[in-house]
């Protein structure tokens, strides 16, 4: 393959795009987006569908031009550079292959255009092949080839030409689930070699925490928080990063007093406290993971009635009404006895530290 | 590096160089689309005072212009219905039945044989077997004086003629009526007639709805089978018409018997495409379909079937052989000497109308496949203020029947600004504008395959708009550039309806001269125009089909467009 240089750093500054659309007039798919992907790194845009993260990834490939702010890869403005200038690998969902050319076409598709010898071409391609495991494909055509594989020679044709940036557009979306945790890893892994900057799309959190170095949450054209898997997992900085990125209980309150150590939240008569400041009498929503609430058999003051219980093998997941509301405890590794069936009135405790004030 | 600019700039949104070809496309079919109609209805539809309705009612009023137009529709009805249920029976036999399939490829090359032929083969081969010195009429079963001329014998040709547009219709249609449903409708308890009825029949009525509505205009346009076989005592729209330009030099009367035919043809159109097209039941769920059943037909009715379509299909076989036969005997039913006296004829008689065919054939042929190529690329892939108008535009010479359009050309045409009468132009815009739209509508459907990706996969692969246009899009549309060029090759070849009004002292064409042929009874020289024309569509067709193979790789398919 061709030797490239030190790995690129991509900056977003101030990136907006606006899109005419038939039925609903004009809308701003992406409002005002700051992002520094260092060199390197690999940084996944995490969404639902509609918040803004393709459109923003088309922006850094240049498929589409931004409304407004600059776009810089390696230092360099290339907000106004065509795509085919930027120098990137971009892997699309539905892979994209070029129909009419063979394996071997499709890949040495970008060391052609960039007018490399014939030999170079055969050695570069054989290689790309052999590291997405394609060895030996090059002459079959892409229809022949089952969803997996297509998407490695998708792969292939991107990392060949070494580019300073890689993209990927949801591309394990089309796959059915075994193929894509292997193929998650198999990118991962690629990427670690190859130390090529990247930024991945995907809708799946799962995914996205697998193999991101760090994470944007998008919502609504807007970059909520950005932090690595475990940070947001830890301290989601709103309910909608909470429930996005693992499962939260959201709860509502009302802080009751504060003192040194945090403040005392009433909810709907029991007492949880948060270590986080508030104003006496003001509404607030907390957030808490399923998994830290505990069931114990001591008094702890807090109680709650068991609605339902599934029971799934290395878990149980229960359904709690607490102070009027409801709350999912899930508890891992249940003993051979533990019972709590729906009726039961049980004695929960939630570690202060495992509760998060969110806005 | 020139192209490589003029590429990039089209692409552009808004670019000048694709307002141009807009611009110039307009202009083109402002003159050989509307411009020709306008005309058409402001000769129809005016006296020295200017406007009025009167030619039209006093048309109407004519008992024998009632007469032509009951006729028409009468026949456009009974070919629908009998084709309809031809390409039906054909359909379901090659998708239902574990027929060799040694015999479904007979089954296809007789069904394209009528398809490649000049439209009165069967009309021609109908003289020889049923006429008065008919094989079967005279020979067989030793008639004489019979008479082959009337609604049945046009019927008959017709269905012949037209039925392989149902059957290539309705075949698509069955095969994606996925086997599990019919044995769904087993598991439930349902006997076999029963699961024919209530899901395979029903879930095919837009398609047999779609076919009839094709054949019935297919019909309702033709001109050269009545105007062989239908006789004095059947004459029907088309034939009037023509027979009132040609016959008493009475233009007007003419253009207001064509607008007689713009309104089932008009009507015909608009129920295809807003009562059909809306009920597409066929499913398409991208999920590789379960295979069509072939146990949905009980044995015995399965070989039922096969003979049912076997004898049709050795029919057909017949009548082209009796075409054969007949180009190669001194005179067909009295002297069966073998000779080659009449591919003689056409060769030196016949000469200068084969040049003339084949120069405008050759001429519109990559006139029509590259406007075809651009005007579906137009429409598919890019946004022009007034694309849905070109859209219908390009269609609309495609969908009117060709009496109209020949008689249009002729008085657009006829005198200054646009004096176009007896060159070869006129001839060759006709076939351009009227047999272009599959090219459009290949290129189209084409292109709705190919997603956008693909040319952004290039694009971030570092290749320039032009190396992109080179490389992915230009192998990609190749296949409905070919399909564009034999289309009209093949027009160019066979028509006859709109341009037996276009032709001149200098310009003649071998369908007008089969024609000639056929009213001087001088049928052997017709057999063997007939014979060379579809040698010629044969080969020119194979030879295209091949070139394609080489240039795309066998990745691509092409999608299935009628026409």
């Amino acid at each position: 393959m061709i030797e490239r240089g030190e790995p690129a750093g991509i900056r977003l500054e101030g990136v907006s795009a606006t899109m005419r659309d038939r039925n609903r007039g004009e809308i701003t798919a992406v409002r005002d987006v700051d992002l520094d992907v260092r060199p390197g790194e690999l940084m996944t845009l995490l969404g639902p569908s509609g918040c803004g993260k393709t459109t923003t990834l088309r922006m850094i490939a240049g498929f589409q031009a931004p409304s407004g702010g600059r776009i810089l890869i390696a230092e360099r403005d290339v907000t106004h550079v065509p795509a085919n200038q930027r120098d990137i690998g971009f892997v699309f969902q539905n892979y994209a292959l070029f129909p009419h050319l063979t394996i071997f076409g499709n890949v040495a598709y970008g060391l052609q255009v960039r007018n490399n010898s014939a030999g170079e071409i055969e050695r570069a391609v054989a290689e790309a092949l052999e590291l997405v495991g394609l060895a030996g494909f090059g002459e079959r055509l892409p229809n022949e080839l089952s969803g997996g594989q297509q998407q490695r020679v998708a792969l292939a044709r991107a990392i060949v030409i070494r580019p300073r940036v890689l993209l990927f557009d949801e591309p394990l979306s089309n796959l059915d689930a075994k193929l894509r945790v292997s193929m998650r890893g198999e990118i991962r892994r690629l990427q670690q070699a190859l130390k090529i900057t990247t930024v991945y799309v995907t809708h799946d959190q799962e995914e996205a925490m697998a193999i991101s170095d760090r994470i944007a949450v998008m919502e609504a054209g807007r970059v909520v928080q950005l932090d690595s898997a475990e940070a947001l997992y830890r301290r989601p900085a709103s309910a909608f990063v909470a429930g996005f990125i693992g499962r939260a209980n959201l709860l509502h309150a009302i802080v009751e007093s504060v003192n040194a150590d945090g403040a005392i939240l009433d909810v709907g008569g029991q007492k949880i406290t948060v270590p986080a400041q508030g104003a006496p009498g003001a509404p607030v929503s907390v957030v808490i993971r399923p998994e830290s609430i505990a069931i114990v058999s001591t008094d702890t003051g807090l109680t709650g009635v068991v609605q339902s219980r599934t029971y799934l093998g290395d878990k149980i997941e229960y359904e709690v009404s607490f102070g009027g509301q409801m709350l999912n405890i899930v508890r891992f590794n249940p003993a051979e006895d533990e019972g709590h069936p729906p009726g039961t009135t049980i004695s929960i405790s939630i570690p202060s530290a495992d509760v998060r004030l969110v806005d | 590096m020139a192209i490589a600019n003029v590429w990039t700039r089209w692409r552009s949104a808004g670019d000048p160089l694709r307002a141009f070809v807009v611009a110039v496309l307009w202009l083109l079919l402002a003159l050989f689309v509307l411009y020709p109609l306008v005309e058409l209805i402001g000769r129809a539809l005016s006296d020295d005072s200017g406007f009025t309705l009167a030619p039209l009612t006093a048309a109407i009023n004519s008992r024998s212009n009632l007469r032509a137009f009951a006729n028409s529709l009468l026949l456009a009805t009974l070919v629908g219905v009998c084709g309809t249920f031809f390409g039906f029976l054909f359909a379901f036999t090659v998708e239902r039945t574990r027929a060799p399939r040694f015999w479904v490829r007979l089954l296809d090359v007789a069904t394209l044989l009528p398809l490649i032929s000049p439209p009165f083969t069967t009309s021609i081969a109908f003289v020889f077997s049923f006429g008065p010195r008919g094989f079967i009429t005279h020979d067989l079963l030793g008639m004489n004086n019979a008479s082959v001329y009337g609604l049945s014998s046009t019927l008959a040709a017709e269905t012949l003629t037209y039925f392989p547009l149902a059957y290539m219709a309705l075949r698509p249609m069955l095969a994606g009526i996925g086997g599990d449903l019919e044995e769904m409708a087993f598991s439930l308890g349902s006997s076999r007639w029963r699961v024919f009825r209530t899901v395979t029949l029903s879930l095919t009525v837009p398609g047999l709805a779609n076919a009839f509505l094709l054949l019935f205009a297919a019909s309702l346009a033709d001109f050269a089978t009545p105007l062989i076989l239908a006789g004095n005592d059947f004459p029907v729209l088309p034939t009037e018409a023509y027979l009132q330009i040609t016959g008493m030099f009475d233009l007007k009367g003419g253009a207001v018997l064509s607008l007689l035919l713009l309104v089932p043809a008009g009507i015909v159109y608009l129920l295809q495409h807003h009562v059909v097209g809306r009920r597409r039941y066929v499913t398409m769920t991208g999920k590789g379909r379960a295979s069509a059943s072939q146990n949905s037909v009980a044995p015995w009715a399965g070989a039922a079937l096969m003979a049912f379509c076997l004898t049709a299909v050795l029919f057909i076989l017949y009548l082209y052989a009796l075409l054969l036969i007949a180009s190669l005997v001194t005179s067909f039913g009295a002297n069966h000497t073998l000779t080659l006296a009449h591919y003689r004829v056409i060769f030196t008689e016949g000469l200068p109308a084969i040049e003339d065919t084949l120069i405008i054939a050759l001429i519109g042929m990559p006139i029509g496949g590259l406007y075809g190529v651009v005007v579906g690329y137009l429409v598919a892939r890019t946004e022009f203020i007034g694309r849905p108008a070109m859209e219908i535009v390009t269609m609309l010479n495609y969908a009117l029947p060709g009496t109209i359009v020949g008689i249009a050309y002729l008085i657009a045409f006829n005198q200054p600004p646009f004096l176009l009468t007896g060159t070869a132009a006129i001839i060759i815009a006709c076939y351009v504008f009227r047999y272009s739209p599959t090219g459009i509508r290949t290129t189209v459907a084409l292109l709705q395959q190919i997603d956008r990706s693909i040319e952004e996969a290039s694009f971030s692969l570092g290749a320039s708009s032009f190396m992109t246009f080179r490389r992915i899009m230009l192998p990609l549309i190749m296949p409905a550039f070919f399909a564009g060029l034999s289309v009209v090759f093949i027009r160019s070849m066979t028509a006859i309806s709109a341009t037996i009004f276009l032709v001149s002292i200098n310009w003649t064409l071998i369908t007008v001269r089969i024609l000639e042929n056929m009213t001087e009874l001088s049928l052997g020289p017709a057999a063997a125009f007939s014979v060379f024309v579809i040698l010629v569509v044969v080969v020119v067709t194979g030879v295209l089909n091949k070139v394609l193979r080489r240039l795309t790789a066998p990745g691509l398919r092409l999608p299935a467009v009628e026409g």
